[in-house]
Order: C-alpha cells, then structure tokens, then sequence
C-alpha cells in the first residue's frame, strides 16, 4: 500500500509545513517516506507544487501523472495546474480563497470561475471539496494556519491512515511550544469544516 | 525525537532529512574539518546546515565569494591533511573549473570531496549541464546518489576513496536528490565532532606536487590516469554498485533513476522479469563488474537508463566493441537526453522497449491537462513586496526613457526581465553584466547602457569586470541592487553584509568605496526605496564615462522576518479609492504583488497582509492616492517626509 499526496499552492502559503506535517507523522508511524517540493527560481509568490508519498515501500520523490490519491489545492488556480498528478477519481480539497496573479490584474487573463473548474474536476471523476481555508484559520488565530486547516480536512476525508492525534503529536514535535494551540484549533476547524464548494 | 533541519541525531536514529541534509550529516560523520561554498541551487542547504552547527561540532564552515575561490580554500586545506568538502551548483565548476583541472593533476592530501549538484530540467539554472563530463574530462571519480540515504553513505566513503587514491573525488547529486526528503538512518559522529574539537592540519612544502609548472605537469598526467585505474579497482566493489534480479530483460541504471525504473517495473508488474546492474559511480565505470552483467545477455540486448548525457551508455558501448561482446546496447534511443528523469518516462520507454502497455492512460490525461493549462492564468515568481530592487528598475527604465541597454544578471532580480518591469536585455551567466555592458559600449554608440548586478554578484565575478570597464573607458552606468545578501539562494551572507557564514560580525565591504578606488568617474549611494532620489542620481550619471550607482536597502523578506521576530512593525500603505482613477500605473509599471485591481469598483487595492511597508506604490502613484495608514487611523500622503527617509536608514543598518 502506498500514499501519494500532492500539494500545491503560492509561495509563501505553507506549502512546505503541510508537507512537513504529513511527512513526519508517517515517518514516525514507521512508514518509509519520500516528500520534496518543486518551484522554479525565486519561489516566492510563484507557483508550487509539492509531495509526500509515503507507504512500505516508496520510490521517488514526485508522484507520477495520473497516480496522486488527492491534492491540497491552497489555491483554486494552483489546484488546477497541478492537476495532471491526480487519478482519475481522486480527491480535491481546495481552499476557495482566490489570489488572482499579477497578470490577472493587469488584465492579461481571466481568472477561471468555478463552474469552469468543477466542469474541468467532473471530467476525470475527481472529486472537489472546496472549503474557506483561509477564514478558518484566522478564525484559529492566524493566516498562517491555511496549511493545518488544510490538512485538517484532508484526516478527515479517511484517505490517510492517520488519526487527528498522530497530527497533533506531529504538531508537538515540529512547532514552537506557543504555536500549539493554535494549531490544534486550526487542525480542528479543518478537520469539522464543511465543504462550501462541492 | 529529532525536530526537522536537525542533523545532529542519535547514532542508528532514523531522521527525515533531505538530500543535502543528508550529505552535510556525511560530511560530519567523515570528521571533515573544513567546509566551503559559494551557494547555489539546488547545492545551497549543505552549507546552510553545515555552517549552523559548525561552532557546535569545530568545523570550519565558509562562504567564499566565488567558486573558484571556496574550492581553493578547501583544496588548502586538503594539502594540510585535512579532511575537505567544497560545494556548489552544476554551473559553479565552470567557475572553479581553472583550479579544478590542475588539481585534478596535483592530486590531495586529506580526502577532499566536490560536491557538485546537476540540475535536470533546470528548475533554477540556465542549463543543465551534466557534471558526469567534468569528472571525466578531469579524470576524476564521480559518484551519482540515488536517494538522500545514499547521498549520505556516498559521502563518508568519498572522502576514504579520495584519500586512497591520492585525487579528488566529485559526488554528483541531482536536484531531486538534493531536495528530496526521505527517511534517513544516520550512522555515529567522530569524538572530535562530538566534542567540538576544531581540527589543525600541517602544510609540508612539496613544490615537485604544489607548483605546478609546466615540467611538473608533464610527469604527473600519466600519475592522474594511473589514479583513475586504481580508483577503477576499488570501485569494483563498491557497495554502491550493484546486480539484482534474475529476468532475462537486462537494464544497466545510473543514479537516481534506479529509483523510477524500480517504480515503473512495479507498476508494469514486471519486477520479476529483469536483472540491472545499479550503477552508483559512473566514472571511472567497474568495467569488469559490467562485463560480466552484459556477457549473461550475449545475442541479445540490454538497456541504459540515465539521466541526461549517455555517459555509462558510451563507456559501455566502448567496452562492447574493445572487448567483443555480442550484444546489441541501447540507452538514448529510448530513454530522453534532456530533462529530469521520472517514472513516466521510464513507464513509456520501456512500453516501446519492450512492446507492452500499462493501465494508465497518460494521453487522456494529457489531453485534459493541456486543455485546463491554456486557461489558466501564469504565475511566474515576482520580487516580493517592498523589493528595494523593484524600485530600481521603475527608476532605470524611467530615467533611461527608452534608450537604454540593459545588461543583466543573475539574482532575484532577473525577475526584472520579466512583465512589468522588462528592464533585462541579456543574461548570460554570473557576472557578465559588467562584461556585456562594456562590450556593447564598445559596440554600438546609440543608447546608453545600464549594468544591473547585486551585491553577491559584483564579489562574485563583477570586481574584476568592473576594473576592466574602467581601464577600457566603457560609458556605462554600472548599478549595483545592493541588497546586502544573498537573497535569491537563501540570505547567505556576503561582504556587503558585515557577518560570516557563522553569523560573525566582520568587514562589511563598501562597493562604492571599491568603484572609487578603481577609479570610475562617477559614484554615489543611494537608498533603493527614494525614487526621487534614485531618478537624479541616474540621471547625473549619465553624463560620466563609469559611472556606478549603488541602490542600498535590505532585501525586504529579510528585513520584515527580522522585524516579526523583534515584535516590531511597518507602515501600511492603503489605496484612497476617491483618488484613485483607476490608471493601473501601480500595477503595470511597478507591480508589487501586494497590488491587485478591483474591476467592479475601477479602483487599486492594496492586501494588507502583503504591503511590507515600502511606499514605492505611493511613489509612483501620478495621482497621490496611496497614503500611509497611521496606527490612530489617521493618513500620511506624504510619503518622502524626513521621518520615512530616516526609517529606512534604521532598516539599512539593520542587518
Ligand atoms: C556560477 C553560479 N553560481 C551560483 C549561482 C546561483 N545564484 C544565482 S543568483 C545568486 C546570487 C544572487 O545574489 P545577489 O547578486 O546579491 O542578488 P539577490 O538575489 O540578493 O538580489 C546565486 C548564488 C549561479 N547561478 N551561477
């Protein structure tokens, strides 16, 4: 058995510490793990995309097109882009903030609507949860916190076989002592949230 | 348990490290007592952790200001017995490679090891030249890791190799290597590392080995073949070379991908039904070892999977001819020449290899993927808010009214070649700036031209550019974006910040005082974030010969990172939508990313989470509709008052 995880989003968003949080807990439920992101030059403010792939035995580091169990899209555009990575069937959890690039405000492109992109998810059967990541965790107490909330929802879905206290622990071992609490609400509210997109 | 980005585990603990996590842990569990670099992606984060521990286990950990120059001092201290490691991108032997072949004949003390990594696909680089060539253009021994633990293992046993051999030897990871995370068993440190003992070595003079002239030279090529022989011998058995599987399929595999042709095999179901031969050191190749493979396979055929260039593919063909082996050897006939390998490619290759299928449907996904690409909108990187060099371009191009020539280089701030800033007209590799800008002073006569390059860059390969634009009477305007860092690798320090690598205070050296020195006819400083004032310094210094214009202020991640650490803030711009007309000059001449339009309302808006504080977008504002939000909620529209200007002093000296 094996766990692809893709994860994808703009630098600066957390992408990293989603794949941290996810990466160490397997690592510490004894699983082999290969995790890494990918991002061209300056990666801030670009698009990135990122993997955790764990199980008893793993290969490389990024998940091969069309074999990722399910994205955590930080960002509806960059859920999209990434999508290739997904199979047929597969699970979008999509936070449903959008942050229009700067060539959209500069008039160069059109933001895509959701119908478009629940049209382009229900082609390859894969399934969105789309979910206001960004409200929630400032509800937690921190913007910050999208990649928790995120990965929040992601436990609960049951895909992983993770239980919300492995991620606390995890939450323990990796964050700043006063950055615990916030976290474990922020894990919470993305773990009760209900989809607002589906 | 161990936190992660931590090296300094228990023995037999298995850590999550990455890549190059794992190649600093090896360097330390080598007892190597010196460490340099001048950082690059995908290398950097092997100094960056090496340098963190080093006063905890008395390593010496440098940045050195080029390449050429932080292999030397690691060479130094291979010559004074010392256990070395020097590292650096693919691209940064071009710039040590001078040092680099001659040492190749000099040979080493101390074990001492380069770790140069490849970047396929180039994910940071401006090519992905395969450093397998270098070693074996210099007859040095290159070992190719396959994943971070044995990126790990591959550097404890470089440095034996290279102290056995007498030659330097080259770990080669590749960017998927260096920045994978995995789960890595850590081995023992030395009791000098356990104890922070900083280790001496001894230089003894040896000039027939140290000097080398030319006679020297003469005798000590047939030394450096010799060398490679014997290196030849020892990796035969090389735990890093490897047969397994009993099939009648025959794969050779170099590198990394092992790790995807293990992958595809599994997910074609046909695991049982090949032998490889794992290749874990492509120069000098175990010929006998890959004989022995390929005479199991006589009347057929096998194949060769590697990355990139078709290095263990030619030496195997080579071996086939010279030694008469009846099989048939293929390689870049199936498997690309260009980009990073992944399983796909292998899935696919071996689909035409061998005729099959697998239950993927890679087309349709295509398909609809490229379907979905076109409509969405790019996200290229962007310089950050509050940039200080995003304000520098407007100036340049505004100041330059169309007739300017812009020679650029390598930096964040290559994102200016980019929309909306487009003030980049070439880009060739580090420091060429300056050698461009005076070949084109010399070659055309219709437009000035601006030599743009940051602060690393000028130390890096600028200084001596400079002096010979000086010395060649270029009419240029040199500008440095002197941002006091290493921005784009990872804020390594530099001399223009006034710390080392082991965050020590040291000299902090002035460029302007350097462009003065070397005489160029015009110098002035000016802060990066006054666009009144950058626009008349520009323009007096396009009335001299050289003339060098130095833009100063901390890159601004940096800065706000070491402000929310203090507790401190920065002022917040916001939009003042009756004044605003909607004209966009924000967004489509200056572009911060903090910026975004507001068609319903016709109207700029600035996020507040993302204004760090700079002003430029007020700066450029034709209408002074951006004002400062004063924490009483009262608004400040003059943004130039002497308290903003003394405010960015206070961040200019921060670092
Ligand atoms: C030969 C070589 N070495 C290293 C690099 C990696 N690299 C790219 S830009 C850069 C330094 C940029 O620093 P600076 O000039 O100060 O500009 P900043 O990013 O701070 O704006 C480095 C080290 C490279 N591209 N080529």
């Amino acid at each position: 058995m094996e766990f692809n995880v893709v994860i994808s989003g703009v630098g600066g968003q957390g992408i990293l510490t989603a794949e941290h949080l996810l990466a160490q807990t397997a690592l510490r439920k004894g699983y082999k793990v290969r995790a890494g992101e990918i991002h061209g030059l300056a990666q801030r403010f670009g698009s990135v995309v990122a993997f955790v792939r764990f199980g008893e035995t793993v290969y490389g580091g990024s998940v091969p097109d069309g074999m990722g169990d399910l994205i955590l899209g930080f960002e509806p555009v960059e859920t999209m882009r990434y999508i290739n990575f997904v199979k047929d069937g597969g699970v979008a959890i999509v936070n449903t903030k959008k942050i229009p690039p700067v060539q959209v405000s500069m008039g160069l492109y059109e933001y895509p609507s959701w119908d478009e992109i629940k049209f382009w998810l229900s082609e390859r059967n894969i399934k969105l949860i789309g979910i206001p990541a960004e409200d929630l965790a400032l509800k937690a107490g921190s913007a910050l916190a999208v990649n928790t909330v995120m990965v929040g929802a992601a436990i609960k879905l049951g895909l992983l076989p993770f239980e919300p206290e492995d991620i606390k622990d995890t939450i323990k071992e990796i964050f700043p002592a006063k950055l615990h609490d916030l976290n474990f609400k922020a894990f919470d509210l993305g773990y009760e949230a209900e989809p607002e997109i589906a | 348990m161990a936190r992660i980005g931590t090296i300094l585990g228990e023995p037999g603990e298995r850590l999550l490290l990455m890549g190059n996590e794992a190649i600093a842990r090896g360097v330390l569990e080598a007892d190597a007592a010196v460490a340099s670099t001048y950082p690059g992606t995908p290398s950097s984060e092997i100094l960056m952790v090496l340098s963190e521990v080093a006063p905890k286990v008395g390593l010496y950990a440098e940045y050195s200001t080029n390449e050429k120059v932080a292999f030397e001092v690691a060479l130094a201290a291979s010559w004074n017995g010392l256990r070395s490691v020097v590292t650096m991108k693919h691209v940064g032997l071009n710039v040590a490679a001078d040092s680099f072949m001659s040492a190749a004949y000099q040979g080493t003390k101390g074990g001492m090891v380069v770790v140069t990594a490849d970047d396929p696909s180039m994910w940071s680089s401006q090519n992905e030249q395969d450093n397998r060539m270098y070693a074996m253009f210099a007859n040095v021994p290159v070992l190719d890791p396959m994943d971070p633990q044995e990126a790990l293992e591959m550097t404890k046993y470089a440095f034996q190799l290279s102290e056995e051999v007498g030659s330097l030897v080259m770990l080669r990871p590749t960017t998927r290597v260096s920045h994978t995370r995995a789960d890595v068993k850590i081995g023992d440190l030395p009791e000098n590392k356990k104890n922070a003992v900083r280790l001496w070595g001894h230089f003894e003079k040896n000039p027939e080995k140290y000097v080398v002239l030319p006679s020297r030279a003469r005798r000590m090529h047939p030394e450096v073949l010799e060398r490679i022989e014997k290196a030849r011998e020892i990796l035969e058995n090389a735990p890093f070379n490897w047969e397994e599987g009993s099939g009648e399929i025959g794969i050779i595999v170099s590198g990394i991908s092992y790790v995807y042709l293990k992958e595809a095999l599994h997910k074609l179901g046909i695991e049982d039904k090949v032998s490889i031969l794992k290749i874990g050191t492509p120069f000098p190749l175990p010929l006998k070892k890959v004989e022995s493979f390929l005479r199991k396979f006589e009347g057929g055929k096998v194949l060769v999977i590697e990355e990139l260039e078709p290095i263990v593919e030619n030496q195997i063909k080579v071996l086939v001819y010279d030694k008469g082996i009846n099989v048939e050897i293929h390689g870049k006939d199936y498997i690309p020449r260009i980009y990073e390998m992944t399983t796909r490619r292998i899935i696919e290759a071996l689909e035409k290899y061998l005729g099959m299928k697998h239950d993927v449907d890679f087309a349709a996904i295509d398909e609809h993927f490229k379907k979905v690409s076109e409509k969405l909108p790019p996200r290229p990187p962007t310089l950050c808010p509050a940039c200080p060099h995003r304000n520098t371009f407007y100036a340049i191009k505004r100041n330059a009214k169309g007739k300017g020539i812009y020679t650029g280089d390598i930096g964040c701030y290559s994102l200016g070649a980019l929309k909306p800033l487009e003030t980049m007209d070439t880009i060739v590799s580090m420091g060429a700036s300056i050698g461009l800008g005076t070949g084109m002073a010399h070659a055309q006569k219709d437009k000035r031209v601006y030599a743009i390059i940051g602060d690393s860059t000028f130390f890096h390969t600028g200084l001596s550019a400079l002096a010979n634009a000086v010395y060649n009477k270029a009419p240029m305007t040199v500008v440095v974006l002197d941002n006091r860092i290493t921005a784009m690798t990872g804020h390594q320090p530099d001399p223009s910040t006034g710390l080392t690598a082991t965050m020590e205070p040291t000299k902090f050296i002035d460029i302007a005082e350097i462009a003065k020195a070397m005489g160029a006819d015009y110098v002035a400083v000016v802060d990066s974030y006054d666009i009144p004032e950058l626009l008349k310094v520009l323009e007096e210094a396009d009335k001299h010969q050289v003339a060098v214009v130095v833009s100063r202020q901390p890159c601004s991640l940096l800065r706000t990172r070491i402000q929310r650490k203090k507790g401190e803030s920065w002022p917040l711009y916001q939009v003042d939508p009756d004044k605003c007309t909607g004209c966009k000059v924000c967004i489509n001449a200056h572009g911060c990313p903090a910026i975004s339009f507001d068609k319903e309302k016709n109207v700029a808006v600035i996020d507040e989470v993302m204004c760090w504080g700079c002003s430029g977008c007020a700066q450029v504002c034709p209408f002074d509709a951006i004002y400062e939000k004063l924490p009483d909620g009262g608004r400040k529209y003059d943004v130039l008052d002497e308290e903003n200007k003394r405010r960015w002093q206070q961040w200019n000296s921060m670092l």
